[in-house]
């Protein structure tokens, strides 16, 4: 294909301002890889077919791709398998013992030392029961007596209010 | 994908990768290795594959993450001059022609060797590889607007050295 001077100045300037297409820009490097290139663009053609000649450089390793696909297939063997899914497993059961100690501990501290059972012994036990309530049963006594005193008010108020209905009836 | 699909569809970019590889890392060897680690992600992501889109440009994004990876870490060491010989065959030119070229091209190298590192991809990915604007977009997770000032920031520093070679034969 032979292109005049002129459209090479053209695509070149276009080129420059990076306003080219993929086409266009395979167009010049067809141009340039050709003989006869005028000596304004000696340096130019030589851009171009460096491009072109870089294109050309190539893994030579000829046993590269058996290597590549040597890694990849290397599937993974059933005992590694075999660790690493026991493993997981000893992670999360790790993490369950971890997360029920953690929330018995938070439990105990919120909840009062005196409700939580105490005696071992039910004999031992039965003797604080009744000790308690013998406490609890000297207080009432006490009490009892302090309320009785309540009961005189009562009595007076009674009396009272008989009087005021035998005025009314008379 | 099956382990046939991968040898058949995508084994053969490697050559593409391996250039891609060896812009950023200057050595053969480092570039291969690379591309090796490259195949090895892209089999062990290939449930993903199905995902994407263009799954070429995805490997190049690989690629271009684990080469820069290993520059980091090569940089911390020692640094690879990219030593690159062109074998120019072309029976119409004469050996002085050839020597010429061959020197000519040399030059290129060292020139965008020379670029900042963004500019490098760019003008790689499309002056060498022919990618589209959107495909480079993808491989280099830039916007439309980074990949086309970053194009023309390359081409044209490309451009005014040749200008400068070709005024002074410098």
């Amino acid at each position: 294909m032979r292109m005049d001077s002129k459209r090479i100045e053209e695509l070149l300037n276009k080129y420059w301002n990076c306003e080219t297409s993929l086409e266009e820009e395979q167009q010049l490097k067809e141009y340039f890889s050709g003989t006869h290139i005028p000596d304004q663009w000696k340096e130019t053609a030589a851009l171009f077919r460096y491009f072109e000649e870089s294109k050309k450089k190539s893994l030579t390793d000829s046993s590269f791709d058996g290597r590549v696909m040597k890694n990849v297939h290397k599937p993974e063997g059933k005992m590694r398998k075999l660790v690493i899914n026991s493993l997981r497993i000893a992670a999360g059961v790790a993490v369950l013992v971890a997360a029920t100690w953690f929330v018995r501990k938070e439990i105990r501290q919120s909840t009062p030392q005196a409700v939580v059972d105490t005696y071992d012994d039910p004999q031992l036990a039965f003797e604080e029961t009744k000790k308690a309530l013998q406490m609890i049963s000297k207080s009432f006594g006490a009490a009892e007596q302090q309320a009785k005193k309540i009961n005189l008010f009562n009595e007076a108020q009674e009396e009272i209010q008989k009087k005021n209905k035998d005025e009314v009836n008379l | 994908m099956n382990l046939e699909s991968f040898q058949n569809r995508v084994l053969p970019v490697k050559n593409k990768l391996f250039r891609f590889a060896l812009r950023f890392l200057g050595s053969e060897e480092e570039a291969k290795d690379v591309v090796q680690e490259v195949f090895i992600r892209v089999w062990n992501g290939r449930e993903q594959m199905n995902e994407v889109q263009n799954w070429e440009a995805w490997c190049m994004r690989i690629t271009k993450n684990l080469s820069l990876d290993r520059v980091r870490s090569l940089n911390r060491k020692q640094t690879h001059p990219m030593e690159e010989t062109f074998d120019i065959r072309n029976e119409a030119l004469t050996p002085h022609e050839s020597t010429e070229i061959q020197e000519s091209m040399q030059r290129i190298n060292q020139l965008i060797e020379a670029l900042p590192e963004k500019q490098r991809q760019v003008i790689h990915l499309r002056d060498v590889e022919g990618y589209s604007y959107n495909e480079i977009c993808e491989i280099l997770e830039l916007d439309m607007n980074q990949v086309k000032v970053n194009l023309f920031r390359a081409r044209n520093a490309v451009r005014e050295k040749l200008i400068k070679i070709n005024a002074y034969g410098l």
